[in-house]
């Protein structure tokens, strides 16, 4: 019973960084765009890191926080908490929000893809 | 010269050597095979394996401690429609031969952050020695220019199209095949006709992730470096004065999909036996463009195609009765196409045609299963491949250490060294090579 408290209360807690309309977003369709976009360098299991970092419950997590990963300068500086709002941002142009950033990727430009693929990594956790 | 050459023996040798150890690039990157690899397995690339070669081998998670050479093993299978007249090889019979291809170590990685390498040490059981295979040992510098990402590199290589990036120019399908069945006879000079034989200097860039040039030089090595390389110099020919090379392309990755077009090309000029004279001259111009279809990666798509003209200005074989005449060309057509299901199942499909001029000196060799008897050396025909890669992904046993790849290919001749039948006049058939090839391939 406990245990499923502290679930519930994680849970209430991962809905509450993410706004209404990534809440809103198609999971599925995010699911294909990560697969398309992301997949190459990053993995969807808990601590396992390619190229960037795991996935798995990024939505709420402190930057540069996973010990095992060799992140740049400029993320361990940026001291940012991942919400959906910051993942929005980062991922539309990611050299522009961490500028000496590791990541390449140029960016996603459609904002329904954005929508779609941080909804379907709020369910990673 | 001396200097140059020096520098590659120690080169080779620091390489070569247990004191730097390389890590593989699977392990290096924290990425599995098939982020790289269509199919899950080398040599051909994705795009993100484009970017990782252009980028110098020089890619890595950020961690230390990354060690480990790479091997691999290659144990194959070869039977042909029809025996050959003779063994297919020392220790081998006339058909229906089990082989242990290749036993290869690779050291294979990132040396700094500017310097990485790719080089292969190479055993085969046709063979019966050991020798030096590829080598790419890369200086690369990523920068700003005008705002644009831009990578400025240098290549030192010993073949020449090993380091281009891309499927179509290069490396291209089949990706492996027999050594012990007759192939087509004539080749063109920069399609393997100079490989291990020789050392190159290329400059590159990639600019803006798009734009590709890259310009160098071959010259030969010498007999000695050939020697302590393990390559019987008496069966190699030598470059007079230095080969330009060059090549330009547009690449473009859209993630879902991507593709490259380009030209390359290269102008050779050629002291046959190593023997002072006159020279044989060949121009080469090609273009080449693929197209990957990528999607979820769970259907992967690729098409790559080329072709290759070469042109021959043939001085000195003409002089010493080896042409029959001084001026000819060979032109060469490749188109391929494959499909992988999850990472892990593949089929392709290539075509090929090999065009040239007739010479009767050049290809009439009298020999049974390879000389020309219209003394043609236009070939033409296909080969088709299945390929089963288990490993190799990201929740794959032994990931990024282990994978595996077994394949069954076909190889069928519509025309050979010139005919269709009997084309060397001892009554075989183009389809009598018609070659069934099976390989498993390991690697670590």
């Amino acid at each position: 019973m406990k245990r499923l408290s502290i679930i519930f209360l994680a849970s209430g807690l991962l809905i509450s960084l993410l706004p209404t309309a990534y809440a809103a977003g198609d999971a599925a369709n995010g699911k294909k765009i990560y697969e398309e976009e992301c997949s190459d360098c990053h993995s969807i299991t808990a601590g396992k890191h390619k190229k960037g970092p795991s996935f798995f419950g990024v939505v709420g997590r402190k930057s540069a926080t996973i010990s095992e990963f060799n992140y740049s300068d400029a993320m361990r500086a940026k001291n940012i908490t991942w919400t959906a709002d910051i993942i929005n941002d980062y991922i539309k142009a990611p050299k522009k929000y961490v500028p000496g950033g590791k990541m390449k990727y140029d960016g996603l430009e459609d904002e329904k893809s954005r929508t779609d693929v941080i909804a379907y990594i709020s369910s990673l956790h | 010269m001396k200097k140059i050459q020096l520098l590659w023996a120690l080169l080779l040798l620091a390489i070569s050597g247990p004191a730097l150890a390389v890590p593989s690039f699977a392990r290096q990157t924290g990425q599995d095979c098939a982020a790289c690899h269509i199919g899950s397995y080398g040599p051909q690339l994705t795009p993100y394996g484009m970017k990782f070669k252009m980028g110098g081998y020089t890619e890595s998670d950020g961690k230390d401690g990354h060690i480990p050479l790479s091997a691999m093993l290659v144990e194959s299978f070869t039977k042909t429609k029809k025996d050959q007249t003779e063994d297919a090889a020392p220790h081998f019979g006339n058909n229906n031969n089990a082989s242990l291809q290749e036993v290869s170590v690779f050291v294979a990685g990132r040396f700094s952050e500017n310097i990485g390498a790719f080089s292969q040490i190479t055993w085969s059981e046709p063979d019966r020695k050991t020798s030096m295979d590829n080598f790419d040992l890369r200086l690369v510098k990523s920068t700003q220019v005008a705002g644009d990402d831009t990578v400025f590199g240098i290549s030192l290589n010993n073949n020449p199209t090993v380091q281009d990036p891309f499927n179509s120019a290069g490396w291209k399908f089949p990706f492996i095949g027999s050594e012990l069945a007759p192939t087509p006879t004539a080749g063109q000079i920069i399609a393997g006709g100079l490989e291990t034989q020789v050392f190159g200097t290329t400059a590159y860039a990639i600019y803006d992730n798009h734009w590709y040039a890259e310009l160098g030089g071959y010259k030969s090595f010498s007999k000695n470096m050939l020697n302590k390389m393990n390559i019987d110099s008496a069966e190699t020919d030598k470059i007079s004065g230095v080969s330009p090379y060059w090549r330009l392309a547009y690449f473009n990755d859209m993630h879902k999909s991507a593709y490259n077009i380009g030209l390359f090309g290269m102008n050779t000029h050629i002291l046959p036996g190593r023997e002072a004279g006159p020279t044989d001259k060949y121009t080469d111009i090609g273009v080449d463009g693929s197209y990957q279809f990528l999607g979820t990666r769970e259907h992967v798509m690729t098409i790559n195609g080329s072709y290759t003209h070469e042109h021959r200005q043939l001085d000195s074989s003409f002089t010493a009765g080896n042409a029959s005449q001084k001026n000819g060309h060979l032109d060469r057509f490749d188109l391929n196409t494959s499909y992988h299901y999850n990472k892990t199942y593949g089929l392709t499909l290539g075509l090929f045609d090999i065009k040239g001029n007739t010479d009767d000196a050049l290809y009439n060799s009298g020999e049974a299963d390879f000389g020309s008897a219209n003394g043609s050396p236009n070939s033409r025909g296909y080969t088709l491949q299945a390929d089963w890669t288990p490993l190799g992904k990201e929740q794959s046993w032994g990931a990024p250490f282990a994978n595996m790849r077994f394949a069954v290919q076909y190889t069928g001749y519509t025309k050979f060294n010139g005919a269709k039948n009997n084309y060397d006049s001892e009554g075989r058939n183009a389809s009598d090579n018609n070659t069934l090839f099976t390989s498993v391939w390991f690697a670590i």
